[in-house]
C-alpha cells in the first residue's frame, strides 16, 4: 500500500483505471444501442 | 406492558387498514374493463343482429372491439366552449397550474419525511435522532395546510373544466371512466393515511411502534405515487392517445390508454421534478426562518433545515435532466414533428428560457454549497479552487444555452446570415449541450464531495492514493464529457445521438463511485471542527430563495410548452381543439403568466406557511448561543 501512496505510482496506476474504465463504458454502451463507437 | 401491547395491536391493525385501503380500488377495478368491454359489445350486437364493430388501434396497431362513442366534433360556441368575458385558456391555465403546484408539494413532502424519519429511526446518535425525527414532523404539518388547499384547487379545477370545456372533459372522462373511481378512491386512502400518520406522530414513536409509523409513511407513498401515475396518464393520452381508434372511440382495453407512448418517461420526470420542487420550497420556508430568526438556537435549526431540504432537492435534480432527456427521445420517437415543434420551432425560444433556468438551479445549488462551506473549519484549502469550478459551470451553461435552429424573421435571418449563427450555431446543436450539462452535473459532485470532506482529513492508510485517485477520475471524467460532445460533430447522426448514453453514464459514474469511495475515506476521520450550524453568510439563504423560485418558473414554463406543443389539439389528432383560443400564444405572454402563476403561488404558500407558524409556539430552550459547534435544539415541541 505503501507504494500506492507514492504520487508518480498512483498518477500511473490511477490513470490507467480511468482510462480503461472511461473506454470500456463509451465502448460498450454504444454497443448496447447497436452503434460503433469506433466508427470514425 | 398491557397499554403498549394494545398500542402495538391498535397500530398493526391501522397499517393494515392503509394497506387495504391501497388494494380496495385494485380490487374493485378488476372487473370493470372485463364489464366494459362486455355490456356495450353486447348492446351493439342487440342493435346490429350480432354484428360487433372493430376499431384499430392508433398506436398499438390492434383490433378492438368499438366501445365508446367518437370524439366530439366541437364548434366555437357557447355548447362546447360556454365561456365568460374572459379567455378561458387562461383560466384553466391559471387552475392547472396552481393545483399542480400543491399536488406536487404535498405528493414531494411525505416522501422527504419517509427519508428523514428513516435516517432518524437508523441514526445511532440519539440527540441527531431527535432533531431527524422533529424535522420529520416539521416538514408533515406544514403540507397538511398544504394538503387540504390542494383539494381545494382540485375542486375548482374540476369546476372550470366543466364550465368552460364540457364537451372535452366529457369525453376525457368517458375514456377514462373505468378508472376514475380508483382515483376517487385513492384520494381517500390518501388522506386516511396522512391524517393517521400525522396524529399517530407521538403516540408511535418508540421501538417498533416507530417502524409501523415508518411502515405507515411507505404506504402514503405508495398512494400518492399511484395517484400521480394516474393523473399522469390523462396528459400522456392527450399528447400521445392510445387505446382508441381514428375517430376517438374507446376500444375497450384500459391498460393501452394508461400506458401510452409518453406515459413512463413522464411518470419518471414527475417523480423527480417534485422531489427538486418540493426540497426547493422547503429550503425556500427555511431560509426565510432563517433571515427572521432572533437567536442563534432558531438560525442554527434553520440553516440545518434548509441544508437537509436543498441537499434532498439538489439530489433528486441531478438525474431531473436525463429523465427530460429521455422523455424528449421518446416524444421524437412518438412524433418526430412535435419534438421540432418543441426544440426547433414554434417552442424553441422557450426551450432556451428551460435551458437558462437549469444553468441558474445549478449555479444556485453550487453557490449555496460553497458558502456552505464557511460554517466549517478546515475547508479554507478548497476555497481557491472554486474560481476553476465557476469557470468550468459557466462553460457549461454558454454552451447549454446556446441556440441552434430559432423562428426568425426574414430581417433577422439577413442581418445574422442564415438560419444558423456562423460561428455560435456549432455549439448548439444536442451533441454539444449534452456536453455542457453533463459538465455542469460533474461540477456540482464535485461541489458536494469537496462539502462532505471540508472538515474532515482521511486517516486510512491509503488517503494520499485516494485523493489523487479522484482527482484523476474527476480530470477524465470531464475529458471524456467533452471529447464525446467534440467527437459528435464528427460522427453521423444516427451514430451521435447515441453517445448522450456514455456521457450520462460518466456523470453518474462520477456520483455513485466518488461518492462511494469519499464515504469509505471519511471513515474514522479526523474532524478539525465541528460544522458551525448558522455561521453561513445571508447571501447563502437567498441563493436557497433563487434555487425556488427558479424551480416554479421552470415547472410552469415546462408545464406550459408540453401543453402547448399539442397545438391545435385537445387530444392530439383525435380531438380538434375549436375554441377561439386554439391558437399559440406568444412567448412574451406566456412568460407574464408564468410569472403570474409563480408569484401567486408564493403569496399562497406564504400564508399557508404562517398559517402553519401559528399552531406552533416556541417552547424556549436554553440558550448556547456563541458556543462554536453547538447542536441546534429541536424548535418546537409538538
Amino acid at each position: 500500500m505503501s507504494a500506492l501512496n507514492n504520487p508518480v505510482i498512483a498518477v500511473i496506476v490511477s490513470l490507467v483505471i480511468a482510462v480503461g474504465y472511461f473506454t470500456f463504458v463509451d465502448h460498450y454502451l454504444m454497443d448496447m444501442q447497436g452503434l460503433d463507437y469506433w466508427y470514425l | 406492558m398491557g397499554l403498549l401491547t394494545g398500542k402495538r395491536v391498535f397500530s398493526i391493525m391501522a397499517l393494515c387498514m392503509m394497506v387495504g385501503l391501497l388494494l380496495l380500488p385494485i380490487v374493485i377495478a378488476l372487473p370493470s374493463p372485463a364489464i366494459g368491454e362486455e355490456a356495450p359489445a353486447g348492446d351493439a350486437a342487440k342493435k346490429d343482429g350480432d354484428k360487433v364493430e372493430k376499431g384499430r388501434d392508433v398506436y398499438y396497431k390492434t383490433e378492438g372491439i368499438v366501445v365508446g362513442a367518437p370524439a366530439p366534433k366541437t364548434t366555437d360556441g357557447p355548447k362546447d366552449y360556454p365561456r365568460y368575458n374572459f379567455e378561458s385558456r387562461v383560466l384553466i391555465w391559471f387552475a392547472n397550474q396552481q393545483h399542480l403546484y400543491y399536488g406536487s408539494f404535498v405528493l414531494a413532502v411525505p416522501i422527504f419525511c419517509m427519508i428523514i424519519e428513516f435516517m432518524g429511526v437508523v441514526t445511532k446518535d440519539k440527540a441527531l435522532a431527535k432533531r431527524y425525527d422533529q424535522l420529520a414532523y416539521d416538514f408533515i404539518k406544514i403540507s397538511l395546510t398544504a394538503y387540504s388547499l390542494t383539494a381545494i384547487l382540485g375542486g375548482i379545477l374540476i369546476f372550470t373544466f366543466l364550465t368552460l370545456y364540457p364537451a372535452f372533459f366529457g369525453y376525457l372522462s368517458s375514456i377514462f371512466r373505468p378508472v376514475m373511481h380508483i382515483y376517487a378512491l385513492m384520494f381517500v386512502a390518501e388522506s386516511g393515511t396522512l391524517y393517521i400518520y400525522y396524529y399517530g406522530w407521538d403516540k408511535m414513536k418508540e421501538g417498533f411502534l416507530k417502524w409501523i409509523h415508518l411502515s405507515m409513511s411507505v404506504v402514503l407513498n405508495i398512494i400518492g405515487t399511484l395517484l400521480m401515475f394516474l393523473a399522469n396518464s390523462w396528459i400522456g393520452f392527450m399528447m400521445s392517445p392510445a387505446g382508441v381508434d381514428e375517430q376517438g372511440r374507446y376500444l375497450g382495453n384500459i391498460w393501452h390508454v394508461i400506458h401510452t407512448a409518453l406515459w413512463n418517461p413522464l411518470n419518471l420526470h414527475r417523480i423527480l421534478g417534485n422531489m427538486a420542487f418540493g426540497g426547493g420550497v422547503v429550503a425556500a420556508y427555511a431560509a426565510y426562518k432563517f433571515l427572521a430568526a432572533k437567536t442563534d438556537e432558531d438560525r442554527a435549526h434553520y440553516d440545518w433545515m434548509g441544508y437537509i431540504a436543498m441537499a434532498l432537492g439538489v439530489a433528486f435534480l441531478i438525474p431531473l435532466p436525463f429523465a427530460g432527456y429521455w422523455l424528449m427521445r421518446e416524444v421524437y420517437a412518438y412524433r418526430q414533428q412535435m419534438g421540432i415543434t418543441l426544440m426547433g420551432g414554434l417552442l424553441a425560444w422557450l426551450f432556451i428560457i428551460q435551458a437558462t433556468m437549469i444553468g441558474i438551479l445549478f449555479l444556485s445549488s453550487n453557490y449555496y454549497l460553497w458558502q456552505a462551506m464557511g460554517r466549517m473549519r478546515g475547508a479554507e484549502k478548497y476555497q481557491r479552487y472554486i474560481k476553476y469550478l465557476v469557470f468550468l459551470l459557466i462553460c457549461g451553461f454558454l454552451v447549454f444555452i446556446t441556440p441552434h435552429t430559432m423562428v426568425m424573421s426574414p430581417a433577422e435571418l439577413k442581418a445574422m446570415g442564415g438560419q444558423q449563427h456562423p460561428v455560435l450555431g456549432n455549439f448548439g446543436v444536442m451533441s454539444a449541450k449534452n456536453g455542457g450539462i453533463n459538465v455542469m452535473i460533474t461540477t456540482t459532485v464535485l461541489s458536494f464531495i469537496w462539502y462532505m470532506r471540508g472538515n474532515k482529513v482521511s486517516t486510512v492508510s491509503w488517503a494520499k492514493f485516494g485523493n489523487i485517485f479522484m482527482g484523476v477520475f474527476f480530470a477524465c471524467a470531464y475529458i471524456n464529457i467533452i471529447w464525446l460532445a467534440i467527437y459528435g460533430y464528427y460522427i453521423p447522426a444516427n451514430v451521435r445521438v447515441g453517445l448522450s448514453v456514455p456521457q450520462v453514464a460518466t456523470t453518474l459514474s462520477c456520483l455513485f463511485f466518488m461518492f462511494a469511495l469519499n464515504s469509505v475515506m471519511m471513515r474514522g476521520a479526523k474532524q478539525m471542527g465541528a460544522i458551525e450550524w448558522g455561521k453561513i453568510s445571508v447571501r447563502s439563504q437567498y441563493a436557497l430563495i433563487m434555487l425556488a423560485t427558479a424551480f416554479t418558473w421552470m415547472m410552469a414554463l415546462m408545464g406550459y410548452i408540453r401543453s402547448s406543443v399539442r397545438l391545435f389539439w385537445h387530444v392530439n389528432e383525435i380531438m380538434r381543439d375549436n375554441s377561439p383560443w386554439a391558437y399559440t400564444h406568444t412567448v412574451g405572454f406566456a412568460a407574464n403568466m408564468i410569472s403570474f402563476n409563480v408569484l401567486f403561488f408564493w403569496i399562497s404558500i406564504l400564508f399557508v406557511f404562517w398559517m402553519g407558524s401559528l399552531g406552533a409556539k416556541k417552547v424556549p430552550v436554553e440558550a448556547k448561543a456563541g458556543i462554536p459547534g453547538s447542536v441546534p435544539q429541536p424548535a418546537a415541541s409538538h
